[in-house]
């Protein structure tokens, strides 16, 4: 195979020859802090519209510190902070006066572990929608129907949506999660390893899942598998300690990286 | 298909390793596994030895009119318990309702506001401090608060030191179960656009829901049984209560307290009958807690 160039055009010039794809969020400048410990070093970075970037590399080189800047997740916690800005939208994320609950319902995140709610499948996906929307019983069914057909559990679960969530095999699980978030019409949804708690199969299927989702969502996940970063995205940022070491389109970042630190990671020598 | 590769000899010089555990470490297994077992049987027996003479004595001593008549006064003949039954049921459901809300809020201050903080850990401390003290000093605690500025012994005060008693009991399970429910389920809600309180309220208190609703049986069955506490708060008395709950009301504990040391064979029975039916009544919450949080966690 030849390490032919590839230019950003053929990868990212997904819908339309001459609909050359808009950047969603940027990143400017972020440092994010554990405490004491400097976590993320001054990350620059942009996520397009309606396309999947990866996050890889090595565990504790910060992937999953930076997706959870991006909902401002890690604000539970009162010793983690950022700095720098995130924009989406033309505002800055990080804004302290940013209505959170509107952020998350903007920006949607699915976790390495599945974590239905302790309700019904059904209360499962209505949850967000009855927290931000007030719809009617009619309406609120119909978003409940197209979040799980959406996420490819229809089938499955159309008999039995007043069971339990926990009910559920692991990848059902997940993709009911999927289900809970789209049924908010995000705009970003941000995926934490989202398959590394499944089997084969499962994977196959949130994978396929990640595929199709991109038609309508920008897609940001973070995954410990080489592979499955090779297959589902289209473009690929390569962290390390902290900083973001390479980033491109996905087909170049595997097939020739220009930093020896990328080379040696998706080469297996590290990490 | 390949050939496979053939299998290695089988080692027949090995010297056997047989016999490598001293002897003195088997005896000191066989000492402990019999230990535990007399220990177990020790307590199993006194158990049921307690349990059959209550059945026994108290069995013998059941009868329609321990349910319908109230207590008889000094050397009057017959009589029930049926004051002191309906008292205890008062006294103990108003304690648990008082103690519910506020045991479960503070619980969940300490698990989902406070955790980490020098206030939550001081407090849980301080509750931890409670749970373990003495119930008489409670009783002590409400006469002087509540007894004495109303001037007469009552329900009230009976339930208040009740829901003293019981709040700690409420305030730590609480925590701990909600200290059991994994942080991503928390995060899960915060992620969807959920404020911390509807997190709380919709996801977190569901997922713990079993074991609370079990802290609060437990709690009941714990204050059905108090007798010191109401000694000082809301008495005893040999007659029917009015609605104000006010002077002295008939209770289970304190009734058995002072039929138990009485001098009349029939206050005696009655006694017995009495710690009987406390007994029934508190397995029962026990049972029906246990089952309740087995059937939500095979679920």
């Amino acid at each position: 195979m030849s390490a032919a160039p590839i230019t950003t055009q053929t990868t990212v010039g997904h819908a339309d020859a001459n609909d050359r794809a808009r950047v969603r969020m940027s990143v400017k400048n972020l440092d994010f802090y554990y405490g004491q410990f400097h976590g993320l070093k001054k990350i620059n970075l942009s996520f397009y519209d309606r396309q999947v970037t990866a996050l890889i590399g090595p565990s504790g080189c910060g992937k999953s510190t930076l997706l959870r800047t991006f909902n401002r997740i890690y604000s539970l916690y009162p010793e983690q902070r950022a700095e720098g800005e995130i924009i989406f939208d033309g505002r800055n994320i990080l804004d302290p006066r940013l209505d959170l609950n509107e952020l998350r319902a903007r920006i949607g995140m699915v976790f390495q572990k599945p974590t239905p709610f302790p309700m019904s499948i059904y209360d499962n996906v209505a949850f967000g929608l009855r927290l931000n929307e007030r719809l009617p019983k009619s309406e609120l069914d119909d978003r409940v129907e197209q979040a799980l057909r959406r996420s490819a559990l229809w089938t499955e679960v159309k008999d039995k949506l007043k069971q339990s969530g926990m009910g559920l095999s692991g990848g059902q699980q997940q993709r009911l999660c999927i289900a809970r978030t789209i049924a908010q019409k995000p705009e970003i949804i941000l995926f934490d390893e989202p398959t590394s708690a499944l089997d084969p199969i499962s994977t196959g299927k949130i994978e396929e899942l990640i595929e199709q989702l991109k038609s309508e969502f920008t897609i940001v996940i973070v995954t410990h598998n080489m592979q499955q970063a090779a297959r589902i995205s289209q473009f690929t940022t390569f962290m390390y300690l902290g900083e973001v070491i390479e980033f491109g389109p996905t087909p170049r970042i595997f097939m020739s990286p220009e930093q020896r630190q990328t080379q040696d990671y998706i080469t297996g020598r590290f990490g | 298909m390949h050939a496979e590769p053939p299998l290695p000899p089988i080692a027949s010089d090995v010297p056997s390793a047989w016999g490598r555990v001293r002897g003195s470490r088997r005896i000191a297994d066989k000492v402990l596994k019999a230990s535990a077992w007399i220990a177990t049987g020790i307590s199993v027996v006194v158990l049921f030895w307690i349990l059959g003479m209550l059945i026994i004595q108290g069995g013998s001593s059941l009868s329609w009119s321990v349910f319908t008549q109230a207590t008889p006064g000094p050397g009057s003949e017959g009589g029930g318990l049926a004051n002191a039954i309906v008292g205890s049921f008062v006294l103990t459901f108003l304690g648990i309702a008082v103690a519910t809300p506020i045991g479960v809020l503070a619980g969940t201050y300490l698990a989902e506001y406070g955790r980490g903080s020098k206030l939550a850990a001081l407090i849980g401390f301080l509750n931890d401090i409670l749970l373990s003290a003495p119930s008489i000093l409670i009783g002590l605690f409400v006469y002087t608060l509540v007894v004495q500025p109303m001037g007469t012994y009552s329900g009230w005060a009976g339930a208040i030191a009740l829901a003293i008693i019981a709040l700690p009991v409420i305030v730590r399970t609480t925590d701990d179960m909600l200290g059991l429910v994994p942080g991503t389920l928390r995060e899960a809600g915060v992620a969807l656009g959920a404020p911390t309180s509807m997190v709380t309220q919709r996801v977190t208190w569901r997922a713990a829901r079993a074991g609370i609703v079990t802290g609060i049986l437990l709690a009941l069955a714990r204050i059905a049984g108090e007798t010191a506490p109401l000694l000082f708060t809301a008495l005893n008395n040999n007659s029917w209560f009015g609605p104000q709950l006010i002077g002295g009301i008939p209770n289970l504990p304190v009734t058995i307290f002072q039929f138990a040391s009485a001098p009349y064979e029939n206050w005696r029975q009655l006694a017995w009958a009495g710690a009987l039916i406390i007994t029934a009544a508190i397995l029962l919450f026990s049972v029906t807690a246990r089952y309740a949080l087995g059937r939500d966690n095979a679920r």
